[in-house]
């Protein structure tokens, strides 16, 4: 216990000498936390630009387009003559898309003949080109109501059978846990902890390796009196406590300050982060372990680190992966922890219907204790080189 | 004559410097373990990594359960129909919502679809019946896919029992009915919505203005440790010309990115299949900017790494927010002011815009012309910044040297 203690001081002072871990552990942090909430700060982004091109040029095709621009999510900033010109300015990024009304539409449509309209949309930018669509095929099918509507109410029809003809089948949709679609809930909510565990793997792998490279290593195994699982938990647990403060920090502003959805309670989410931090940890004494040079050891974090972000599933679902891969992605502790956060905070069912997870989370922190020796023989026989 | 000749020997050591600095930094570059993972293997094996994750672009097939407490054959017409569609595909036929949302809460499922009681009953008595549609929101793309699916089954069927219900005679009116006004929807520039199109192209950009700044750093962070008065350029009669310096090491970065940026920009899309809709050309004229304000942009940030290993801690995290701050993922319409002019400090975010609007796009360089001139304010700005650095770093390197030899003088005598 003292040794651990004693080791435990050591670390403390190391770590509040160096700038770089201040910026590490508290400031890049803090800074992730206000920069993805701010930038996301809207929720769902709206108003975003499109382009009309009204070749028609009628009261009706007019009447179109204002009711497009209506509409919360997109905002008409232009017209065109031509749909060339309104596909330059996509390639300049100025729009995100256009609807083409060609001419004659009106003439057709009181003919009876079925004109046709197009709407494009530009799907090198995903998130924007799937909200204007949905707007988009929205307002096509109104236009193509509105229409008939006006024929049934001359007819005598009340707004219910009106509206019964024109969609007898009507879709209720129910996006549970985040019925606003709200972009943040579903990206900050992994992304930022995920910054963390990228912090916590580097800066794990980094004042181990330093050791290494600084020589300080016999000086560190003695201060814990030759014991190796000794001289890392007095070395790492003060980071855990320094990771777990901040990583709380953020759960208690999202949850408690942003109000995002939280069906758990705050204290669920709390444990959830702590293992969180120590399964990264433990991710980091095995990268550190496995490749005990600073220079393979933080390259390992880096691509651990930064791969996670795209295989945990938050973006991306990992069932749409190769299966490799879905194998592949639970050897990444952020999947785990963004698993266990749908489970309790998005969907509100108990840790324990989840608990292959947190077992997961678990083993991460536990299974670094095999590699112990061989930690322990790269810090007393390995050479720093550059 | 004389001044001719004075003229001529400055050139002629000039040039010999600069080549001298020129080679010495390649040989520092393939000396260096670390800095070759940064050059070499990280620009060679992430973009093929990544693409494999986001091979498939799209999500098919969607599990669902579903509910139908209608039972009739409209409803499992409508649930077949839905089974259909490429998006989801029905796991389970369940008997009542609690047991659908066991299959949730067990992930077996992302959806659950349910259809009431009154389903058929509706239809027939002419009122319009709802039919619910459950998503799991942990991913966006489950909603989309679940959300997509019955819209579109139920605009089949609604037009379907609008024909049937207006009783038309011809063909033509029955096309009348159910569309009087038809439309089409075109995906631009990336036809399958497909995720890879959309992130790939950025995610490469970045990796070349990350992977010269972690080198850059490593070089210099490498430097200042070994040299007696950590300074990042060795004390030598080579390393004197200011310009010299900053030149000579950027072209050596300059020629090893050249073959990188053809790989990474050009081969790497191809190999995927992704979209690339521009010009050879277009494209070689725009990483020229580029690159220079990447390396300059490198080498003022890298020239302040004081430590070997530093860079890594401070750079590799910045790659989420700069992909994020650029526009491609949250639309930069949608971008604060604020977060918009701290994004025009990096090279990155003109770089992504300009190189999906080029090769996704197929934009002419005149189309992405205010890119390609702030990519060159930059790279001009960078360069000053990067002569400032490194000045400042001589100097005071000069001063420590002077004030060491001054120690030195007074304990001699």
């Amino acid at each position: 216990m003292q040794s651990i203690y004693r080791v435990a001081v050591r670390e403390m002072r190391s770590l509040a000498r160096r700038p770089l871990m201040w910026f590490c552990m508290v400031l890049a942090p803090l800074f992730c936390y206000v920069f993805f909430t701010s930038l996301m700060a809207s929720g769902l982004p709206t108003n975003l630009p499109l382009g009309l091109v009204d070749c028609d040029r009628t009261t009706t095709t007019r009447q179109l387009a204002r009711n497009l621009d209506a509409f919360q999510q997109t905002d008409i900033v232009r017209e065109y003559a031509s749909v060339s010109d309104a596909r330059r300015d996509m390639q300049r990024g100025l729009i995100y898309g256009f609807y083409y009304i060609p001419e004659g539409t009106t003439r057709k449509a009181q003919r009876q003949t079925v004109p046709t309209v197009s709407f494009y949309t530009n799907y090198s930018f995903l998130i924007a080109g799937s909200l204007l669509y949905r707007d988009m095929r929205t307002m096509s099918e109104l236009v193509s109501g509105a229409a008939t509507q006006a024929v049934l109410y001359a007819r005598g029809a009340t707004t219910g059978q009106a509206m019964a003809f024109l969609q007898p089948v009507v879709i209720d949709s129910h996006p549970i846990g985040n019925p606003w679609l709200n972009y943040s809930v579903y990206l900050s909510n992994t992304l930022v902890p995920g910054m963390l565990m990228l912090f916590v793997f580097m800066v794990t792998v980094y004042t181990i390796s330093m050791e290494i490279k600084e020589q300080t290593a016999r000086g560190w195994l003695l201060a814990a009196r030759g014991s190796m699982w000794k001289a890392l938990t007095g070395k790492l647990l003060p980071q855990t406590l320094v990771f777990w403060l901040v990583g709380s920090l953020y759960v208690v502003y999202l949850y408690g300050f942003l109000h995002f959805p939280c069906h758990c309670g705050i204290a669920t989410m709390l444990l959830v982060m702590a293992l969180f931090v120590l399964a990264s940890q433990g991710m980091g004494v095995i990268m550190i372990s496995t490749l005990p040079t600073p220079r393979l050891g933080l390259s390992f974090a880096s691509l651990w680190g930064v791969i996670s972000f795209s295989i945990c599933g938050m973006s991306f679902p990992v069932m749409g992966m190769h299966p490799v891969l879905q194998g592949v992605s639970y050897l990444f502790p952020l999947r785990h922890y963004f698993l266990l956060y749908v489970n309790c905070a998005l969907d509100g069912y108990p840790l324990a219907n989840a608990w292959p997870f947190v077992a997961g989370l678990l083993a991460f922190a536990i299974l670094p204790l095999l590699l112990l020796p061989r930690l322990k023989h790269a810090l007393l026989y390995s050479q720093y080189e550059p | 004559m004389m001044k001719t000749e004075r003229i001529k020997n400055y050139w002629k050591q000039a040039t010999e410097d600069w080549n001298y600095i020129f080679t010495k930094e390649l040989k520092t570059i393939f000396r260096d373990g670390g800095v070759l993972i940064f050059f070499f293997l990280v620009p060679l094996a992430y973009p093929l990594l990544y693409s494999f994750i986001y091979t498939d672009e799209v999500v098919r097939d969607v599990p669902i359960a579903v509910v139908d407490a209608d039972g009739s054959t409209t409803s499992r017409l409508y649930l077949r129909h839905l089974d259909a569609t490429p998006d989801v595909h029905i796991v389970s036929y369940c008997a009542d919502m609690h047991e659908a949302e066991n299959l949730v809460r067990r992930r077996d499922a992302y959806g659950i679809v349910y259809i009431p009681e009154s389903f058929t009953a509706d239809l027939t008595a002419g009122r319009q019946t709802h039919v619910s549609a459950f998503s799991d929101m942990s991913g966006l793309l489950y909603y989309k896919s679940v959300l997509l699916a019955n819209t579109n089954v139920s605009l089949d069927m609604n037009a379907k029992i609008k024909v049937e219900r207006a009783g038309s005679s011809t063909d033509e009116e029955t096309k009348v009915v159910e569309h009087p006004i038809a439309y089409e929807e075109v995906n631009l520039y990336n036809p399958a919505a497909g995720f890879a199109s959309f992130l790939i192209p950025a995610v490469l950009v970045l990796i070349i203005q990350q992977t010269l700044l972690l080198g850059v750093g490593m070089i210099t962070g490498t430097a200042r440790e070994n040299n007696l008065f950590r300074h990042p350029v060795p004390i030598d009669r080579h390393y004197t010309g200011l310009l010299r310096i900053v030149f000579g090491k950027a072209m050596a970065y300059l020629m090893i990115y050249l073959p990188i940026s053809v790989y990474v920009l050009g081969v790497v899309p191809h190999l995927f299949r992704l979209n690339q809709l521009g010009a050879p050309s277009t494209l070689g004229l725009f990483a020229i900017p580029l690159l220079l304000a990447c390396i300059f942009f490198a080498m003022t940030v890298g020239g302040l790494m004081r430590r070997r290993e530093t860079c890594i801690l401070l750079i590799v995290f910045s790659s989420v927010p700069l992909l994020f701050i650029s526009g491609i993922s949250w639309p930069g319409a949608s971008i604060s002011p604020f977060w918009r002019y701290v994004s025009w400090l990096f090279p990155s975010t003109f770089g992504i815009n300009g190189f999906v609007k080029i090769n996704n796009m197929g934009a002419r360089l005149i189309d992405v012309r205010p890119e390609w001139d702030a990519l060159w304010a930059q790279a001009i700005v960078y360069f000053l910044a990067a002569c400032l650095v490194y000045r400042n770093d001589i100097l005071g390197a000069r001063r420590r040297f002077a004030a060491r030899l001054d120690a030195l003088r007074h304990k001699t005598c």
